[in-house]
């Protein structure tokens, strides 16, 4: 990468053997791996949306339509009784964030390349 | 060092140690063939090379969000976990002492039966909760429920923001359930925190009600539950690890583990898997819906966040529930969702971190027109973590390009040396 026309000894060794390696094993086996690779992954998203869409695995679609969420936030006897964002959900279920560019700073000072 | 499902975890289990100085990830020197492949799949720029060999290293943790996409890419199986909490969890099944309780989060059961010769994308939950029983869980409870839990409070402090914006809580509202994100928006954009929800993710919650409603519900002492989280994740890892996850009064979540951990888990246990009857998790803090375990896809999040926000807002029913339109396989989705009595809700939904650096300069330079921005690290979501079994074709297609790197690591350190 560091000089593209002047090419090294280097490049041109590593260059010829990209060549050679194509002209052996040709192009089919990479792109069948990069294809193979995309299916898997939408295969997995597909899978999400079937069982979502499928009433015998999930007969509720809607997290406030589910029974023991109706049951946690009951405003007599829920766990949760004062709803959501309320005092005990601000107790147990919210957070707060921590600032830790400083840490980033100090690399990036020392001199370390990050691509953000 | 252990194998486990063809990566090698270090047996390192740390107790109240600080996340920020621990390596989840990091190459093996020695196996490392200095293609470059991991580049390609890190956001920070964490990984790079540290020799003229091209031999890559974790230059840093601070610098790194322990999402784990390199270690599923690289070809030569050269990126090791730095933690691992398998043997603890199996010396706890054993001891009598000790209520051990699972919290499986959704994308689990859609790449666990890979491990044992299913289909990628094959729903496994029934037989998931079957083996956690099997495996000397004493309730099976499921992060499933408390993503549920986080519509209810998300959704909630969405309209709160929408109602009533203001310096502290402005718009838009970026989700926070994903732990690479959190770490990267902490560490690249602090000045947008105020933009984050302040909801816990899913297992955050899960962690903090086991130990108080569920210890409660279940008459369990909490000094004597270990609550497993169980991820398609490495960086769940870390956020199991964060200080402030102590809301129960204990540490809120003992030890998180992947789905490559479980099925090794399961296959050690000899159970055989495939002829396992589905069982369902234990109701209380277990059952779930739809729009929970499309959590574990990119836009999932969003939509089910919508079917709740539509219907508080309209104060009309939503049917169908299905919301296509934020669904997103790669890159930034933004979609205008009318709701009746309110108007457009503006969204966005970005799939990789590099494209969630995009919404955020937006956001930085105020002319963000979103109301709510869903952030998944991993491309396409949870679904495909760092966590999740390998994707056979990475490394049995590298024959081609085993030979051409291990010419080039040769040739490279000579020249280097």
């Amino acid at each position: 990468m560091k000089n593209v026309v002047q090419m090294t000894r280097r490049s041109f060794i590593k260059a010829t053997a990209i060549a050679a390696g194509y002209a052996v094993l040709g192009f089919n086996l990479t792109r069948e791996a990069v294809a193979a690779g995309l299916d898997f992954l939408t295969a997995r998203q597909k899978g999400v949306y079937d069982a979502d869409a499928n009433k015998k695995v999930y007969p509720i679609r809607k997290s406030q339509d589910n029974p023991m969420v109706q049951k946690i936030y009951d405003k007599k006897h829920g766990f949760l009784h004062d709803g959501p964002c309320g005092h005990k959900s601000h107790e147990l279920l919210h957070t707060h964030y921590q600032d830790r560019s400083s840490a980033v700073k100090a690399l990036k000072e020392k001199g370390v390349k990050l691509k953000v | 060092m252990k194998e486990i499902e063809k990566v090698a975890y270090q047996d390192n289990a740390p107790k109240g140690a600080d996340p920020d100085g621990i390596y989840f990830v990091q190459v093996d020197s020695a196996k490392c063939q200095a293609c470059g492949e991991c580049d390609n799949h890190c956001a920070t720029g964490a990984i790079q090379s540290i020799n003229e060999a091209g031999i890559r290293q974790v230059v840093n943790p601070a610098a790194c969000v322990n999402c784990g996409q390199c270690l599923i890419h690289c070809p030569y199986g050269a990126i090791y976990e730095g933690v691992g909490y398998v043997d603890e969890i199996m010396a706890k099944l054993k001891d009598k002492n000790t209520v051990v309780v699972s919290m499986p989060a959704p994308a689990v059961r859609y790449a666990l039966g890979e491990s044992f010769g299913y289909p990628p994308g094959t729903y496994v939950g029934g037989k998931m909760h079957a083996a956690l029983k099997k495996l000397g869980f004493k309730y099976i409870w499921d992060n499933e429920y408390t993503a549920d839990v986080t519509i209810m409070e998300e959704g909630t402090e969405l309209i709160e923001r929408i109602s009533k914006p203001g310096k502290e809580r402005p718009l838009p509202q970026f989700t926070s359930c994903c732990p690479g994100w959190m770490k990267f928006v902490e560490s690249f954009y602090p000045d947008l925190l105020p933009h984050v929800s302040t909801c816990k993710s899913p297992i955050g919650m899960l962690g903090a009600l086991a130990k108080t409603y569920g210890a409660q519900t279940t008459k369990t002492p909490p000094a004597k539950m270990y609550t497993v989280s169980i991820m398609p994740c490495v960086a769940k890892k870390y956020e199991g690890l964060r200080p402030e996850m102590a809301s129960s009064g204990f540490r809120d979540i003992d030890a998180t583990i992947n789905t490559r951990e479980l099925a090794y888990m399961i296959k050690q246990a000899g159970i055989d898997f495939k002829n396992l009857p589905d069982a369902k998790p234990d109701p209380a803090l277990g059952m779930s819906t739809g729009a929970a375990t499309i959590f574990g896809t990119s836009g999932g999040v969003m939509e089910a966040a919508l079917r709740l926000a539509y219907e508080v807002l309209s104060k009309e029913k939503l049917a169908p529930p299905d919301v296509k339109v934020v669904r997103t396989h790669e890159g930034i989705n933004s979609a205008e969702v009318k709701v009746p009595k309110f108007g457009v809700v503006k969204v966005a939904v970005a799939s990789g971190l590099d494209n969630a650096a995009k919404l955020c300069d937006e956001v930085r330079a105020g002319k963000s027109p979103y109301h709510f921005i869903e952030i998944m690290t991993c491309p396409g979501g949870c679904v495909n973590g760092g966590g999740q079994p390998l994707d056979p074709s990475v490394r049995s297609a590298s024959l081609f390009q085993r030979t051409i790197a291990s010419i080039n690591k040769r040739f490279n350190m000579r020249t280097a040396g």
